[in-house]
């Protein structure tokens, strides 16, 4: 057969065995998501944002977990988002080329791909075992020390595509360098910072493992952030192995709630990116 | 009928009064100073501008600058003048080291690691690469437009009032009026006189250089370095951007590099030519373009090379 | 100096710029040539062909001036590619001024054929042959870009001034001796004059030659020896009767 026949057939072969690809990670996604939805709608009612968790038997909700979940990724957004932006920063503007910006940069990387668990172990030998209990703070300090390394990398990548050009016109002007890095590159990139961030967060407010050795879980309604407290992946990691019915239901409903949080995150990080395109 | 070259005219002396004159002589009953005959004018210039144009001072001397990235020798040891209130154009292929030499002036190509100048730069007398030097404060006095426009993303006002904020606090009145006639002198007001809020981003490529050209007299410098500035624009923007440089003139030293030959003999009054990193030709640019005196001058401009 | 451009056809306009000069020049030449010849021969025909060939010359030198404009409007010539084609322009305007010149030359002669042979007719192809001379020396000026050649000519012109005051004279003299004598005189009186305005042309090709060559305009005054202008017949002089 001549070359353009063949040509085409490879060409066609190649997309067939694409989109057979496709479909199938598009089915395993869709089987997680069916049997989540499936098995969780039904525990979706008023009362389980209402009540806390409850003890086997009875009927209950999870807003102890939901509030301790929030509370403690709030906190942990608070140390991580600064902490990574301002060493974004560094990396972008001030270590380019430097041999220290190549360590630091390094290690980033490592922290990144870092299991969580590992994160987990630490924060308890660093601050549990010391402290002597569980709390909320070694909580909200392990999810901060996931996110950094992902709002540093986000931070600098975004930096770095702010052209040099527009530095150096604000240079040319005479704006000192923290001017040029505030007033002209920050505001360049804030769209991406932004959703750097709350990719962060979508991929923290999942977390399991290292929450299971730093705030553990707390049956009851507590804010106190010296202590173990509820927080929604826990008590899914408990209740769904528990031989329990409505834990389990409980479980189910709390792993679509995570799921529909992380959905929400994402979409929220879409449109922050086209909107911002769409301006320009 | 009589062809009128046949009548004697009756100023005219007849034939036969010639003969036994004396020709050689001055003609009879006329003064013995005669005045000098004044030229018949038409349409005199309205301003009679025929004053002749002062010297120039020179404003910026550039002595002995060699430039090094890393260790490649880019600049050899030039030395030239820019004269104030007028227009200097540097010339050459690419690579010659034109840009390299317009960078030097605001130090601008210090904000990268292992670029190094020697020699010196007098802005009014003082060296300007005198370490110790604030070299920010430099940068207000020497203001630069670049090869792609970059407006910052804010607003056109806030564009303006950038670089005016960085050294002085004025009261919004007078920012205002700053940022207005920064922008009439870049010919630009007229345009967006009604969308000052709007982003920097939304005026076209032409209009985004003329709002570069704004921001940069807007903080009153002494100098203008201008970079390519038409090169990334259609004809028409470009016209329009020499025009400004025109009507800058009379108020800055201006740099300007160009590759486009065409541009920098309308555009300006001295020419630098150079190759290869050094400075091969400097002169007034219309002897330059007429009859430059180094042979490479003249390949280069004729399109022989380059 | 690299001796093309980088853009080729630039090149071959610019040749054929000088090609055309150099073809006009030749017209000139033997335009000169035939008009000397058909007074000395008294040949009518030859001069009427001398007539007949200027406008030859004029439709060159319009063909010129096009050339010229489109390279001009299309190539954005710079110095010396710009000096080349504004010579060009002036050398073509002059170079058919002097063809012109050799037309009335031709037409007078007719004239002068009518009437029975004067002594006087044989100074003037002297004068004639000397201004070929200049044409011919500063077209090959020209064709070698050859500034000093071009300032020979411009010197020689003082030359054949002087030629022209002398025959000047003479033809006073033969007019004042005997009247039948004045209108073939008059005739070659202004034959005589257009040769001198030939040198006078040829010597304005020379300064343009120096000017494309040097890039600065001959500035000095150029040594004129015609002082027919200011030549009195004194009103005792002893005229034949």
């Amino acid at each position: 057969m001549d070359l353009y026949m063949r040509r085409r057939l490879i060409n066609h072969l190649v997309i067939g065995l694409s989109m057979l690809a496709t479909a199938f990670g598009l089915l395993w996604l869709a089987l997680v998501l069916g049997t989540l939805l499936v098995n969780g709608v039904s525990a979706i009612t008023p009362s389980l944002f209402a009540q806390m968790t409850p003890p086997p038997g009875s009927s209950g909700g999870l807003l102890n977990a939901i509030v301790g979940s929030l509370m403690m990724t709030a906190i942990a957004t608070l140390i991580g988002t600064p902490t990574g932006i301002l060493a974004g920063t560094f990396l972008a503007e001030y270590a380019r080329a430097s041999r220290l910006g190549e360590v630091v940069r390094f290690i980033n990387d490592i922290l990144l791909s870092a299991p969580s668990i590992i994160v987990g172990l630490f924060v308890y030998e660093a601050i549990v075992v010391h402290v002597g209990h569980f709390s909320a703070w070694a909580g909200s300090i392990a999810l901060a020390i996931i996110m950094i390394p992902v709002v540093v990398r986000t931070t600098e990548d975004m930096l770095r595509l702010v052209p040099d050009t527009l530095r150096e016109a604000a240079a040319a002007l005479g704006a000192p360098k923290w001017k040029i890095i505030v007033m002209v590159a920050y505001r360049a990139a804030v769209q991406g910072m932004l959703t750097g961030v709350l990719l962060a967060l979508a991929r923290i407010s999942g977390e399991t493992a290292p929450l299971l050795f730093t705030a553990l879980n707390n049956q009851f309604w507590s804010l106190n952030l010296d202590a173990p407290m509820a927080n929604l992946p826990v008590v899914i990691f408990q209740f769904a192995m528990s031989p329990y019915a409505d834990w389990q239901t409980l479980a189910w409903g709390g792993a679509l709630l995570i799921t529909a949080a992380i959905l929400l995150l994402n979409i929220s990080a879409r449109l922050l990116a086209s909107w911002s395109s769409f301006k320009q | 009928m009589i062809s009128p070259a046949a009548r004697p005219l009756p100023s005219e002396p007849r034939p036969s009064d010639l003969v036994g004159a004396d020709l050689g002589a001055k003609p009879p009953n006329r003064p013995v100073t005669a005045p000098p005959i004044a030229p018949v004018r038409r349409n005199p210039s309205p301003d009679g501008a025929t004053a002749p144009t002062p010297a120039p001072a020179v404003k910026v001397e550039i002595r002995n600058v060699n430039f090094f990235y890393g260790k490649f020798h880019a600049l050899h040891d030039i030395s030239l003048p820019l004269y104030d209130r007028r227009v200097t154009a540097f010339i050459g292929p690419s690579g010659c080291g034109k840009s390299t030499l317009l960078r030097i002036l605001n130090r601008i190509y210090e904000l990268y690691p292992n670029q190094t100048a020697t020699g010196q730069v007098l802005l009014d007398g003082t060296d300007i690469l005198a370490p110790g030097l604030d070299v920010n404060r430099l940068r207000a006095k020497i203001g630069m437009v670049f090869q792609k426009p970059t407006p910052f993303p804010m607003s056109i006002y806030d564009n303006i009032a950038f670089g005016v904020g960085l050294y002085e606090k004025l009261p919004k009145s007078e920012l205002d009026d700053r940022v207005e006639s920064a922008l009439r002198r870049a010919a630009l007001w007229e345009e967006v006189k009604d969308k000052l809020r709007f982003s920097g981003l939304s005026l076209s490529g032409g209009q985004q250089q003329r709002l570069c050209i704004a921001r940069a007299v807007a903080v009153e410098p002494e100098v203008l370095l201008l970079d390519e500035p038409a090169s990334a624009l259609d004809p028409l923007s470009t016209q329009r951007i020499e025009e400004l440089i025109e009507e800058l003139k009379a108020d800055y030293c201006i740099a300007i590099v160009t590759h486009n030959m065409q541009q920098a003999a309308r555009s300006s009054d001295y020419t630098a030519f150079l190759y290869l990193g050094e400075l091969i030709e400097f002169d007034e640019t219309e002897t330059m373009f007429t009859h430059p005196k180094a042979k490479r001058t003249e390949d280069y401009i004729t399109g022989r090379f380059g | 100096m690299p001796a093309e451009h980088i853009v080729k056809s630039y090149d071959e306009e610019l040749q054929r710029l000088s090609k055309m000069i150099v073809e006009m020049g030749g017209l000139a030449e033997s335009q000169l040539a035939a008009a000397i010849e058909a007074v000395q021969e008294r040949d009518t025909e030859l001069a009427a062909r001398v007539i007949e060939d200027d406008a030859k010359v004029d439709q060159l030198e319009r063909e010129l001036d096009n050339l010229a404009i489109r390279l001009l409007a299309l190539r954005q010539p710079m110095a010396r590619d710009l000096r080349e084609i504004f010579v060009a322009l002036k050398i073509a305007s002059d170079l058919e001024r002097i063809c012109d010149y050799c037309a009335n030359v031709a037409k007078r002669s007719i004239a002068l054929a009518q009437s029975p042979p004067v002594q006087a007719t044989h100074a003037l192809p002297r004068m004639a042959q000397f201004a070929l001379l200049l044409v011919k020396d500063v077209i090959d000026a020209y064709v070698e870009h050859d500034a000093d050649k071009a300032l020979d000519v411009w010197n020689r012109d003082e030359e054949l001034d002087e030629m022209y005051s002398s025959l000047f004279r003479e033809f006073l003299t033969y007019m004042m001796e005997d009247p039948r004598n004045i209108g073939t005189c008059t005739h070659l009186l202004f034959m005589a004059k257009n040769i001198e305005r030939i040198g006078d042309h040829a010597t304005n090709i020379a300064e343009n030659l120096y000017f494309l060559v040097h890039g600065t305009p001959l500035t000095r005054a150029r040594p004129k020896g015609d002082n027919s202008s200011l030549q009195v017949v004194a009103a005792d002089h002893p005229g034949k009767r």
